[in-house]
């Protein structure tokens, strides 16, 4: 009675474990493929173009963008710009505009004249104003310290 | 690096404090979701949590910065249309709707490096004081024991009673010339 459980069981057991170590070998296997940039910027192009993205997710992938050591590329700066145009939120589109400027770091003097170059019809197209119109490249108002509010 | 800053309630603290404290009484509350007030919550922001601060890494934070009033309301009315039709002056009413600072003014050098620096100095100053106050005073007699000649006849009763011959200071005296090795 003993063996008969033990071998129906070890079949069972053998017929659950083989998919579950291919697919774990298939999921580790993924570490190794490495995504190039053109991949990545047109993954990123997707997610901001996808049709109904919403406020959230868009946020979610500008602040994801903004975090890595990298500038965006004025192809994904567009989508950016056409998703916040998409949802209706300016403000949005002026702080992407501002994130993609701190990121040239301290290549803004070359690199953000660049990306601007680049993007310039899109934002004549969606009326979003330059930083400089806005006069956003410089301090506009100082904050009261906490302690004096 | 910008300070967390977190948004101020305009409530009387006596009634959030209620409003929290029954909150949390009946479980599952948050205290931070209250102090929100009116502000819309726009995002996940960085840990879920509905707060605000401006930061170069994290740009977007869940919410927005002020509270909906209803000229903010005519302005996003506005904003559904053409974005060329908006002035200059209505897109700043609107940035600073949703955000408290620009880069520019967030990155700004701020004078805070004279407090970081000049209070530790003065910490240092007064340390000083203290020690040349301890040396000039307090430890002006010292012990007869620590006399020059009363030292080196402890140091030879130490060899003489060959102590700590191994790794101490017996090991570095050689017995047979009578010399330090």
């Amino acid at each position: 009675m003993l063996r008969i459980t033990a071998r129906s069981l070890a079949s069972a057991m053998r017929s659950t474990m083989i998919p579950t170590s291919s697919r774990v070998a298939a999921v580790r296997s993924l570490h190794g493929t490495e995504e190039s940039a053109e991949e990545f910027d047109k993954r990123y192009e997707k997610y901001f173009s996808r049709e109904g993205i919403d406020a959230w997710e868009i946020r979610k992938g500008m602040n994801d963008l903004l975090g890595m050591d990298l500038v965006p590329s004025p192809k994904i700066i567009e989508a950016g710009l056409r998703a916040s145009r998409r949802v209706n939120d300016i403000a949005l589109a002026i702080r992407w505009l501002e994130g993609c400027k701190d990121k040239c770091g301290d290549q803004k003097a070359t690199l953000y004249p660049y990306l601007l170059e680049k993007i310039t019809p899109t934002l004549q197209e969606l009326g979003v104003p330059t930083l400089e119109e806005l006069g956003y490249d410089k301090p506009e108002l100082a904050l009261k310290s906490v302690y004096d509010a | 690096m910008s300070a967390l800053r977190l948004v101020v309630p305009r409530m009387p603290p006596s009634y959030v404090a209620w409003k929290m404290g029954r909150r949390f009484a009946s479980g599952g509350g948050d205290g931070v979701r209250l102090m929100v007030g009116d502000r819309e919550v726009v995002g996940y922001g960085i840990n879920g949590r509905p707060i605000y601060f401006d930061r170069s890494d994290f740009p977007f934070p869940a919410i927005r910065y002020r509270t909906v009033t209803p000229e903010v309301c005519a302005l996003r009315e506005k904003e559904l249309g053409d974005w060329k039709t908006l002035s200059i002056e209505d897109k700043k009413q609107l940035y600073r709707h949703s955000f408290c600072q620009t880069f520019a003014e967030f990155q700004y050098f701020s004078p805070d490096w004279k407090l970081a620096l000049g209070l530790p100095l003065w910490l240092l100053a007064i340390a000083c004081g203290i020690t040349v106050f301890m040396k000039t005073t307090v430890y002006k007699y010292t012990p007869d024991t620590l006399e020059e000649d009363r030292q080196s006849a402890q140091l030879r009763r130490m060899i003489h009673l060959q102590m700590n011959p191994v790794t101490g200071v017996s090991s570095q005296w050689c017995y047979n010339t009578n010399k330090w090795k």
